[in-house]
């Protein structure tokens, strides 16, 4: 499948929710994001490996950093709006940068788009920041209220994460 | 030069110093006195299933490649090269029949021997130049398993394995062995983390007293009800041979089933459970009335067993997880955690297991990341001369003459010492063998 030429619309308003999501989630925004996904979302994150190049494989099958639906991503952004969420109190400073934008047509509903995704993580006065790069390939519907997201997938380009979490959402 | 006797009669005494959880001559004397000879956790059998199946993994410095050979020993062979050295595994897992080095192309049977060198006999003339019969892959001085847990040691002749867990394996089981099909450990995910290694250990080992406020969080929202305080001041800790762990208080009065049930395994599980487990150990659970929680087998093997709600109808699924703290530096530690679950389960628990464990630990668990955050914070503070001058107060659980507050319980079901509400029994009882094998001279590696 070939993607859709930058100049078509459906591309750029594509982009443009992607761009937007970023935002909401460098903000904190954390249930405007919620609102961009669909009930029936499917956010997963395999754990790649190093593996021979022959071997056929680069992730686990069977293990992820995240496998989420909309129960699991509710209780994480409802346990960040807590009190007690020390893991991001206080905050950190995040930046999510897309690019490498690539928009193909699914089907009369549907957009698959992929990008590339660096987050800049930055917590406390002097510790060194947190970069986590990744691939992503996502499903975007087309609905009455706009677009949302159904499907993330999310291919991390580090075997060993070197961020002391994800309490974050790529 | 740092004053070691001086640092272990304060540790001995319960008064830590702050500095051991970040200095760089601790950390030598880690590498040297105690990751030197100790029994150290490589990898599961259920990684590698299958003749060639191998992880490679480490125990700080050295990789080890955990091979199943082509006759199914499992075997943890140094990935060093006999020719110059080259790693000759650089990939952390797949299957092979044999590790060519990719430097002069030395090839290794998955046992370990060398099998071909290039040019044999114009380089070498043939064997009287070098002889290949009787080269290895350098295997592991030590090498055993319990439950299909795959531990080495670097020292050639250590205490056999079984012995050395010794009562330990009773609170083992309930992690690794739910049903003569043994445990399945999936993963790992690793994440490295600013902390100090020691600190994650001894927070498995024995730290029920953070759990209400760390994990504050998880209870706000009604993932989990096993963190809240009253829980918590009720569960047992015991100490036993290497290992020491915490457990949560069941609800007063169920039988084995109904407690099983509320933590949430289903019946065909808990009646393999109660056929697998001794009746000391079913007793844990029905007599007494305490289901396992997190644990620690020295020096840097964790375990952890909960029960979340992972949907919105209030499913209550049970996970375990095993989680190791490899050190990396004095300030640096690569965590490997894995999901773990009975390989006789259904495929609807496993997914299920696998959700709750998801939501909970590992890199994006919801209480790993606020236990991190800790970790990473104390580690830091470590760091300085103010450091030094600070003795952290362990002591939790003693009165001022060294006695226990409350004794320790009677007909508790497990084996060891235990005591109920909190303490920090486990944490001194963690710290003391870390003691003996700093304290320890060892001739062999001559500091
Ligand atoms: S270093 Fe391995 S063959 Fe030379
Ligand atoms: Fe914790």
């Amino acid at each position: 499948m070939k993607p859709l030429p930058y100049s078509d619309e459906l591309h750029q308003a594509a982009h443009q929710f992607l761009v937007e999501e970023a935002a909401l989630l460098d903000a904190g925004d954390y249930l405007g994001w919620l609102g961009l996904l669909c009930e029936d979302i499917k956010y997963v994150m395999p754990v790649r490996v190093t593996t021979a190049r022959g071997a056929g494989f680069d992730s686990l099958p069977d293990m992820g950093h995240f496998d989420e639906d909309m129960y699991s991503l509710l209780k994480r952004v409802q346990r960040l709006l807590t009190e007690h969420a020390w893991a991001e109190d206080p905050p950190s400073r995040t930046r999510h940068f897309v690019s490498n934008v690539r928009t193909f047509a699914f089907s009369e509903t549907e957009l698959y788009v992929e990008s590339a995704l660096l987050l800049f993580r930055s917590r406390g006065d002097t510790r060194e920041a947190d970069l986590v790069c990744a691939g992503r390939t996502d499903l975007l519907r087309l609905t009455t209220e706009g677009m949302r997201l159904a499907r993330r997938e999310i291919k991390v380009d580090e075997s060993v994460l070197r961020t002391q979490n994800l309490a974050a959402f790529l | 030069m740092i004053d070691l006797p001086g640092v272990l009669a304060d540790v001995g005494r319960g008064m830590i110093p702050a500095r051991i959880y970040n200095d760089a001559e601790i950390f030598a004397l880690e590498r040297d006195r105690l990751f030197s000879s100790a029994w150290i956790f490589l990898a599961h059998e259920s990684e590698i299933p299958s003749p060639g199946d191998y992880v490679v993994r480490r125990v700080l410095a050295d990789s080890f490649i955990v091979v199943r050979d082509e006759n199914g020993t499992v075997r943890a062979l140094f990935n060093m090269c006999l020719h110059k050295g080259m790693a000759v595994c650089r990939a952390e897992m797949g299957n092979a029949s044999h590790f060519r080095c990719p430097y002069h192309a030395w090839t290794y049977r998955n046992d370990g021997r060398l099998a071909g060198v290039p040019f044999h006999a114009e380089a070498y003339g043939g064997d009287d130049g070098f002889a290949r019969e009787d080269q290895s892959l350098l295997p592991a001085p030590a090498i055993d398993t319990y439950n299909g847990l795959i531990f080495v040691s670097l020292n050639a002749d250590p205490p056999a394995l079984r012995e050395w867990l010794g009562d330990f394996c009773y609170y083992l089981d309930f992690y690794t062995r739910q049903s003569p099909a043994g445990v399945q450990l999936r993963g790992p995910q690793r994440w490295r983390i600013k902390a100090n290694w020691k600190i994650g250990a001894e927070n498995f080992a024995g730290d029920s007293y953070h759990t209400p406020h760390t994990h504050a969080s998880v209870v706000d929202i009604g993932l989990s009800r096993e963190p809240k305080a009253n829980k918590r001041k009720e569960g047992a800790l015991y100490m036993a041979g290497p290992g020491s762990g915490t457990t949560c208080k069941l609800p007063p009065g169920g039988s084995f089933l109904e407690q099983l049930r509320y933590v949430g395994y289903p019946d065909e599980m808990i009646v393999t459970m109660a056929a697998t487990w001794s009746k000391d150990q079913a007793g844990l659970v029905e007599e007494s009335g305490f289901m396992v929680s997190a644990a620690t087998l020295f020096p840097n093997l964790s375990f952890v067993h909960n029960w979340p709600v992972i949907d919105a109808a209030g499913t209550v699924a049970p996970f375990i997880s095993v989680r190791q703290w490899q050190p990396v530096s004095e300030n640096e530690t690569e965590v490997l955690s894995w999901f773990a679950v009975d390989a006789g389960a259904s495929e609807h628990f496993k997914r299920q297991s696998y959700r709750a464990y998801l939501m909970c630990f590992g890199s994006s668990g919801m209480f790993e990341q606020d236990d991190v955050e800790n970790w990473v914070s104390i580690t830091e503070m470590a760091a300085g001369s103010m450091a030094r001058r600070l003795l952290l107060n362990s002591r939790m659980g003693l009165t001022s003459e060294d006695k226990p507050v409350k004794p320790p319980m009677a007909g508790f079901s497990g084996p060891g010492v235990a005591y109920q509400g909190f303490g920090e029994f486990n944490q001194r009882h963690w710290l003391s063998q870390w003691s003996e094998h700093l304290g320890a001279r060892d001739e062999a590696t001559s500091l």
